[in-house]
């Protein structure tokens, strides 16, 4: 272990904590993943909205799409053309953001127009000022992700065997299932639906039921970043974050090739840890805010 | 998603039958084209034939995700497109690699495709019987599917090597990591068509012309890898075919989405039935 890689750890640390935050706000931002369900729902059972409706196959692959995109164009201008490589990052990530563009804006069109008989109209004022949004979190996500892997493969002793379209390609599926897991829950359980009790769940009758008004106006989908940016976006970034801090403090602590027995050990002990911290949050949070009025004991579901 | 189009199959225009040929025919055809090409001029200018080539079998595997996932998988339209390229990468390897120790590595794309089809169609079978899908067009939609990946792959491989070489492949394809974009990019150009598109009112054209759109994205993608590896004229020359047929392309699907909308308006309130 030496200061200099312990510092690049926290590095890819802070890295990480941003790509994960930015990542949970842009698909809160176009309504993707589980919440994507309920804003595709709420037309069919009557209530067209002015929501944005980003369908890109779930966040693991799309995520993965923008880093493995940026990490391709940082790759060929390192080392084909000798670039710095913060600078073929940040072209990295640009064209990874106008990619997005194209498939959030396709993905937008496209759903709306195949409820046309639930009268959901195409706004095109949504598409002009929800997109740019997206694409700038898109742009934050994969440039840190390809910084990560840049740092992983040259900087970081020992190098990164893989190649970095590859790593990327992983930390792009990692940053999307930890937003997708850790922060849609938040806009999905407490934005769409606002009125829930504590330990309700949602109601089959309440599908597609989502909130489409907002304090002044109709709701949309910046305001649905601003809710998000409070707590579900850096709840991701925390865990974002934590999992790559982790992950790389044990191997750099302990060498990977003669201490790998205590390596592994501190990861199981980190596992145990989270486990226990998991089961406390969730008696805590049982007690402060239950049980549901309407729970009458346990009933066979 | 759990509202997907409705059971018993999708409306078509154009016949599955139709367009299973034009893709396969379409991207062998493309592949050799580009093959023969590239040796008879002595350069690689031509690799990007090959990633137009991949765009037939894009068509063709966004086409078999419609027909399956319109019996109701939702959530499963991701999982199918990159069930696709899992075993269009399987097939595209092995093909190419045995034609090469048979000795007829020129054959190695027939090989690659005639093996996936099967590799599909067992894939199918096991969905089917043993998992319990029971939805009738499996079988046949896996082959598809599993054809368009490996013919998919084959293509932009090719267009970011320059060569049918398994051993060019895995050095310009494999160990720089560009396999990762195919795989996630292709993945994409097959299942985002219908993925994006998905609900009642959905439409066999307007899918399709997604698929190329995205499929010409892809091209632009394939072109930046072989910046690298082929040089700078012939990825410009991959990069700008792909931003000519992605641009058209999306014109075309915006001209669509128009054309099916309940309405397209600049800005607005909810619609009257709504308020």
């Amino acid at each position: 272990m030496d200061a200099f890689g312990m510092g690049l750890v926290a590095a890819l640390g802070a890295l990480a904590t941003v790509a994960g935050a930015s990542e949970d706000i842009e698909s809160d931002v176009g309504s993707q993943s589980n919440p994507n369900s309920q804003v595709q729902l709420a037309a069919q059972v009557g209530n067209p909205h002015r929501i944005y409706n980003k369908a890109i196959a779930g966040e693991p692959p799309s995520n993965a799409l923008w880093c493995a995109t940026a990490a391709i164009m940082a790759y060929v201008l390192i080392q084909g053309y000798h670039m710095p490589l913060l600078f073929a990052a940040a072209a990295g990530a640009s064209l990874a953001a106008l990619f997005n563009g194209v498939m959030a804006t396709s993905a937008y069109l496209g759903r709306n127009a195949s409820q046309a008989r639930f009268n959901q109209w195409v706004y095109l004022d949504i598409i002009r000022y929800t997109t740019p949004s997206i694409m700038a979190h898109v742009w934050i996500t994969s440039f840190c992700i390809v910084l990560i892997s840049i740092i992983q493969v040259y900087i970081l002793t020992p190098h990164h065997p893989f190649p970095i379209p590859v790593i990327a390609l992983i930390w792009g599926l990692t940053v999307g299932a930890v937003g997708s897991s850790v922060g849609d829950i938040h806009y999905g359980g407490e934005r769409e639906f606002q009125w829930r009790l504590f330990g309700q769940g949602l109601n089959t009758m309440l599908s597609g039921q989502i909130v489409r008004k907002a304090e002044a106006g109709l709701r949309n989908s910046i305001d649905n970043a601003w809710f998000c940016a409070k707590f579900g976006g850096p709840c991701t970034g925390m865990g974002f974050g934590l999992t790559v801090f982790l992950d790389n403090w044990r191997t750099t602590v302990f060498d990977p090739v003669n201490q790998a027995g205590a390596a592994i050990a501190m990861g199981v002990f980190f596992v145990i840890v989270m486990n226990l911290y998991n089961f406390y949050c969730e008696l805590s949070a049982r007690r402060k805010y239950g049980p549901y009025p309407g729970y009458k004991g346990d009933i066979a579901a | 998603m759990t509202v997907g189009g409705g059971a018993g199959g999708a409306p078509q225009s154009i016949e599955p039958k139709k367009l299973r040929i034009y893709g396969l025919v379409g991207s062998v055809v493309g592949i050799y084209l580009a093959y023969i090409l590239n040796s008879v001029t002595g350069t690689n200018i031509f690799s990007f034939v090959g990633s137009l080539a991949a765009l037939f079998a894009v068509v063709m595997g966004a086409n078999a995700v419609r027909r399956v996932c319109a019996y109701g998988i939702g959530t499963g339209v991701p999982s199918i497109g990159m069930l696709a390229l899992g075993m269009g990468i399987v097939a595209s390897l092995f093909g190419l690699n045995i034609a090469e120790q048979l000795g007829i590595g020129i054959l190695g794309v027939i090989v690659a495709l005639v093996y996936s089809v099967i590799f599909g169609y067992v894939v199918g079978l096991i969905a089917n019987r043993v998992m319990g899908f029971n939805i009738p067009i499996m079988e046949e939609g896996l082959s598809d599917l599993s054809g368009a990946g490996t013919m998919a792959i084959i293509g932009w491989s090719f267009a970011i090597s320059g060569s049918l070489a398994y051993s060019a492949i895995v050095t310009n394809v494999i160990n720089t990591g560009f396999l990762a974009i195919i795989f996630i990019c292709g993945g994409l150009a097959i299942l985002h068509p219908f993925n994006a598109n998905l609900g009642p009112d959905e439409k066999q054209d307007r899918t399709l012309v997604n698929a190329v759109m995205v499929g010409g994205m892809s091209n632009i993608a394939t072109g930046v890898c072989a910046l690298l590896t082929l040089g700078l004229p012939a990825g410009m020359v991959q990069i700008v075919a792909g931003f000519a047929v992605w641009y058209y392309f999306y014109v075309w699907f915006f001209r669509l989405a128009k054309r099916d909308a309940a309405a397209v308006v600049g800005t607005g309130l909810l619609p009257p039935s709504a308020l």
